[in-house]
């Protein structure tokens, strides 16, 4: 029995497609899904938590169907939305203390203490959520979520908006809880990320797996290095042998060699010759972005942004 | 049950530690009642405040219960209402405490005006008349507040919300037999009286003041507010699929 199985699991808003026909089977691990705003990520996981039902397809949760038995899968999931939904005006114990109240765990009050020390609030428990950063936000969420102690644990981009180091603290929690044994579902549009953190990913566009795999695995597709060229004014494209076109973004061209230092001047000599005006070139190892950039093409500008803005006015007046 | 315990908590608190809406829904019709009961200078009965404190009491319930769809939309668009719903906590308990949280917290408002309105010479009733008065005040507080909330649900944001609570207070209010007794009343606002459902409850408190016990009233209260709870139930549920 998998923690998490879908098959052909397909949502359409009217004539949207939002998400294809998935199917995928993730196992206690952490698994990231991958993809620019609007491919379908959050679309995913509501489908998953029961709060979405889907076009076509299935979906099973620790065994249980997601439509037929939504009540057996939300016993055994944990939902952290992208909202960052905390009740400001709540302390942190109160805001944990609600959730361990709803899911009617025994002792709340010692559960609840339990978990703000494991993610390291306990100082601050007794102060108003409004007073805490980004990042304190979202480990209270994580203790909200683990009151329960669930299976399976949704995450809809836990790190959007903090800083450095208010990430690597976040992924360093999801690290400890999956090495007790939890599977983690977790979705980010950083790439970065994903590469670093998980186990396995998930590369979907416009709510197609474009990818899927490990990180390394996904890179060694790839070849070994890769060469970025920013050139000015239009791009004549070149074909030389034993480099390949990954993509475009923005002004930036990437190719893959399998020796990059030797590649670099002959195609360097091969632009200006088609008449490129080459500004800079670098050398470096493929990252997921480039993995990204050659299985869906041109990575579109984040245009979630301005309704983030707007989530977090409204939050104040709460 | 305990689910509802737990957000009616939740709703709780955040209310009493927002303080200027604590004040202002405190003080608002306390004000209302000294301005129109004590200072207004018309008579159109003998104790004119006797006459116009059942209004202000459904009055209050009306705008605090009006408005509160907004807890539920703001639930939902912050994020509260999915995480909610993501739990084995039976859906329709969210619904169910947003409806007795307003129920509830305006029938604490109307208390501090019962109050006032006593201290400041309003007839004194006994235990059952007041026993009635706050039954009649919960059905159409559940009657108001499970309205509200579907609307909210229906309309889905603030602004429109905020639009359609505006239109509906004011004119409801006065075209009901709150102010004035219908026989002093031009025809025309007679005829909208006598079908406003506000006049219907004020009317029902009225009756209970003299001594009878308005059956077929507090029947028609609680019939409405079955019909709207369903409906709202109906709603939730389609929103929440
Ligand atoms: N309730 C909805 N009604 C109509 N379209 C929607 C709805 N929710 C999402 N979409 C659309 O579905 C696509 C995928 O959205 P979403 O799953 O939120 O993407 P992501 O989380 O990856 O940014 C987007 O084009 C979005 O506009
Ligand atoms: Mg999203």
């Amino acid at each position: 029995m998998s923690a998490i199985q879908t098959d052909d699991l397909t949502k359409n808003f009217g004539s949207l497609c939002a998400v294809d026909g998935l199917t995928l089977e993730v196992n206690r691990e952490i698994f990231g899904l991958l993809g620019p705003n609007g491919s379908g990520k959050t679309t995913t996981v509501l489908m998953l938590t029961t709060l979405l039902s889907q076009t076509k397809g299935s979906a099973g949760i620790c065994g249980h169907d997601t439509v037929r038995e939504p009540d057996r899968v939300r016993s055994c999931i944990s939902y952290v939305p992208q909202d960052m939904a905390v009740d400001t005006n709540l302390t942190g114990r109160e805001n944990v203390l609600i959730f361990a109240r709803l899911y009617g765990v025994p002792n709340p009050k010692d559960r609840v203490d339990e978990l703000l020390a494991v993610m390291g609030l306990s100082d601050r428990a007794d102060d108003l959520a409004k007073t805490y950063s980004g990042g304190m936000r979202r480990r209270l969420e994580l203790a909200e979520a683990l009151v329960h102690e669930p299976e399976v644990i949704f995450l809809d981009e836990p790190t959007l908006g903090l800083d450095v180091g208010a990430r690597k603290t976040i992924w360093d929690h999801i690290h400890a809880l999956n090495r007790k044994g939890m599977t983690i579902f977790v979705t980010t549009h950083y790439m970065d990320e994903a590469d670093q953190f998980c186990d396995r990913v998930g590369i979907i566009d416009h709510g197609k797996i474009a990818a899927l795999g490990r990180p390394s695995e996904l890179k060694a597709r790839l070849m070994k290095d890769v060469i970025t060229v920013v050139v000015d004014g239009d791009y004549s494209p070149i074909q030389i042998e034993g480099t390949l076109l990954i993509g475009r973004s923005g002004d930036e061209i990437s190719f893959t060699a399998e020796n990059g230092r030797e590649a670099l001047p002959v195609l360097a000599d091969a632009l200006s010759r088609a008449g490129n005006r080459v500004r800079a070139m670098s050398l470096r190892e493929p990252s997921l972005d480039d993995v990204f950039l050659q299985s869906v093409g041109r990575q579109e500008e984040a245009q979630g942004f301005e309704e983030w803005r707007y989530r977090m006015m409204l939050r104040g007046r709460a | 049950m305990k689910g509802v315990l737990t957000y009616i908590h939740r709703d709780f608190v955040k209310w009493i530690r927002y303080r200027v809406g604590l004040v202002s829904a405190l003080v608002l019709p306390a004000a209302w009642l000294l301005f129109v009961g004590l200072a207004l200078p018309v008579q159109f009965t003998g104790n004119y405040l006797d006459f116009i404190t059942p209004g202000i009491l459904v009055m209050t319930i009306l705008t605090t219960g009006i408005s509160s769809g907004s807890l539920l939309m703001f639930d939902k668009i912050l994020g509260y209402l999915n995480k909610f719903l993501a739990m084995p906590v039976p859906r329709e308990s969210i619904l169910v405490s947003k409806i007795l949280f307003i129920t509830v917290r305006g029938i604490i408002q109307t208390t501090i005006i019962l109050i006032i309105a006593v201290l400041i010479g309003a007839t004194i009733l006994n235990p059952a008349q007041y026993g009635l008065t706050y039954l009649i005040l919960f059905l159409f507080g559940v009657f108001i507040s499970a309205f509200s909330t579907t609307v909210a649900l229906y309309l889905d944001d603030h602004d429109s919300f905020a639009a359609f609570t505006a239109m509906v207070t004011m004119p409801l209010f006065f075209t009901s037999s709150a102010l004035m007794p219908y026989d002093v009343m031009p025809g025309w606002l007679r005829a909208i009286a006598r079908v406003n459902p506000l006049s219907f409850a004020i009317d029902a408190i009225r009756e209970v003041g003299t001594g009878t016990i308005p059956v077929l009233s507090i029947t028609m209260l609680a019939l409405f507010a079955a019909v709207v709870v369903v409906i709202s139930g109906h709603v939730f549920r389609k929103v929440t699929v």
